[in-house]
């Protein structure tokens, strides 16, 4: 029998909150983290078409930690350290009494070290001094500086990996994260997705590719509206997520607290586009279709789904038709939220986020609202959609993260079990 | 060994605000490696912002004599053309110029 894995921490640092907690309750009360751009400053905005994201405000490393490992990496890698840092705390987790080779690191990025990147390369091209270029540019920028830090921060000696799959990072990483535990290859891997690429170029490059919203830039809380009629394109988020997973024979041994299983995950591409999903939405329903396979649970056993859902026009509507496809007419018995309508979409991180709100939604019973979901568009019309904070008790989690490059991932969380429960000590 | 206070008080400086140390704590006896603790890395670090507040430009093979602070304050001072004994002034470096790696 394959080893069952579990979730047993969890930590975040998003646009609504610093802390799970502090993130869970301004979820539930559907508070937007979205807000106009001011960080570009002097850079001015007025050329920019979308003015407004998912920002996380007045952050501060020497606030989260007293070491020296925050200083030397860039801003994602910061978020990920202080959400790896809750989520270890969380766990209870004693890094000296574990056997380092059997603690992995997985980390999901899809921008990686942009906020160095871009200060560098622009300072070379005016100033062309190359040996002004900072030493640590190459450490920095490279996309497994997080799960290196985080590793050198805890003594992680085991697997340490970076999935960079764009949006889908993070889905893939706890996804990875769950194989290496099943084959016996760690007893814990720390998840992370990170992103914090809010900055001048990369933000001129989505709003070059039409994909931001720019109707709602004077009302920066209604842009994100997954699923209405009025959505016109994704907001840019930044922040980081951090899911325990361990083996649950492994966290019955320490007495560890369990918020949820972890049971299924599915990786496929579309093999279509660099940027456009197939519109029939097959393919998503193929990869949400196998990932519960994959937990072996049925589609009818579905109670909750954490869907992509950026706000973009073709987006959102193809994952709704594709649950539609898969699940028929279970598709409207099974409750549905955006975490994007609060915080944006924040790429990398967005599929460890979803996963925290799936678990949370498990473990309290609650299901955040999909903010600005006012006017349904009959395209994409699931009855589980709702505005405000629905209560229920879920058995079968799913949740969606697709990313550029024709990329999809789908994973699948579940109810802890009665024995799972009462390993906590 | 220093004569000009300012690049001894610049340098130190540069070293306490990296280390987050009182800079009259630094000593010019003080080894990088082995008292201050600085890795290879950081001693990189260390070097280019020492660059930076200098104008100047320290090619790869200097570096190896660059183990103690006094090391790096009478380099420092030797490239400005501010060194104790002015026959050793001759390489008065343009810090806007460096090929002086052409041959070897």
């Amino acid at each position: 029998m394959r080893a069952r894995v579990v979730v047993t921490g969890m930590g975040i640092v998003s646009p609504i909150g610093i802390g799970v907690s502090e993130f869970w309750k301004a979820a539930l009360a559907g508070q937007s983290g979205i807000s106009t751009i001011t960080s570009f400053d002097p850079f001015p905005m007025d050329g920019y078409r979308s003015k407004i994201a998912g920002q996380v405000r007045d952050f501060a490393i020497e606030r989260f930690l007293d070491s020296a490992h925050g200083e030397r990496v860039d801003r994602y890698a910061q978020f990920a350290l202080v959400s790896t840092k809750e989520a270890l705390a969380d766990s209870g987790l004693q890094m000296a009494k574990e056997n380092p080779h059997r603690i992995g690191v997985i980390v999901g990025a899809g921008m990686g070290g942009m906020v160095m990147g871009e200060r560098e390369i622009t300072q070379l091209y005016q100033q062309q001094k190359p040996h002004r270029v900072h030493p640590n540019f190459i450490p920095v920028i490279t996309l497994n500086s997080a799960s290196g830090i985080i590793a050198m921060a805890y003594g992680a000696k085991g697997p340490n990996l970076t999935i960079s799959t764009a949006c889908s990072s993070s889905a893939h990483a706890l996804g990875q994260a769950l194989h290496c535990i099943r084959e016996g290859r760690a007893d814990v891997v720390i998840v992370v997705g990170a992103d914090a690429s809010i900055t001048p170029l990369v933000f001129a490059g989505f709003c070059s590719l039409r994909a931001l919203s720019s109707k709602f830039n004077d009302q920066p809380e209604k842009a994100s509206r997954p699923f209405d009629r009025s959505r016109d394109g994704f907001i840019m988020g930044e922040g980081a997520g951090t899911l325990i997973l361990e083996s649950a024979a492994h966290a019955k041994k320490r007495k560890a607290r369990v918020y949820a299983e972890i049971a299924g995950y599915a990786a496929t591409s579309e093999a279509y586009h660099m940027v456009i999903p197939r519109e029939d939405g097959l393919e998503v329903a193929h990869t949400m279709k196998l990932a519960l396979a994959d937990a072996e649970v049925t589609p009818a056993q579905v109670d909750y789904i954490n869907a992509h859902a950026t706000s973009t026009t073709i987006g959102d509507a193809v994952e709704a038709k594709a649950i539609r496809h898969l699940f028929k007419s279970r598709a409207d018995k099974i409750s549905v939220s955006a975490t994007k309508s609060l915080i944006g979409h924040t790429l990398g991180a967005a599929g460890a986020i979803g996963g925290i709100a799936s678990v949370l939604a498990l473990h309290t019973k609650q299901i955040h609202p999909t903010a600005n979901y006012d006017d349904p568009d009959p395209a994409c019309a699931l009855a589980g959609l709702s505005r405000s904070a629905q209560e229920r008790r879920i058995n079968v989690a799913l949740l969606n993260a697709f990313g550029f490059g024709s990329n999809n991932a789908a994973v699948v969380f579940k109810q802890a079990t009665a024995e799972d429960r009462r390993s906590k000590g | 060994m220093a004569t000009d206070p300012t690049i001894s008080l610049k340098i130190r400086s540069a070293l306490g605000e990296y280390l987050k140390r009182d800079p009259a704590a630094i000593r010019v006896t003080h080894h990088l490696r082995e008292d201050l603790g600085l890795d290879s890395m950081a001693v990189i670090e260390l070097l280019y912002r020492i660059e930076e507040a200098f104008d100047l430009q320290i090619p790869d093979q200097d570096l190896v004599g660059l183990t103690t602070v006094g090391h790096v304050v009478t380099y420092v001072e030797k490239r400005l053309g501010k060194a104790a004994t002015p026959a050793k002034t001759k390489k008065t470096i343009k810090p806007t110029k460096t090929k002086g790696k052409k041959k070897s």
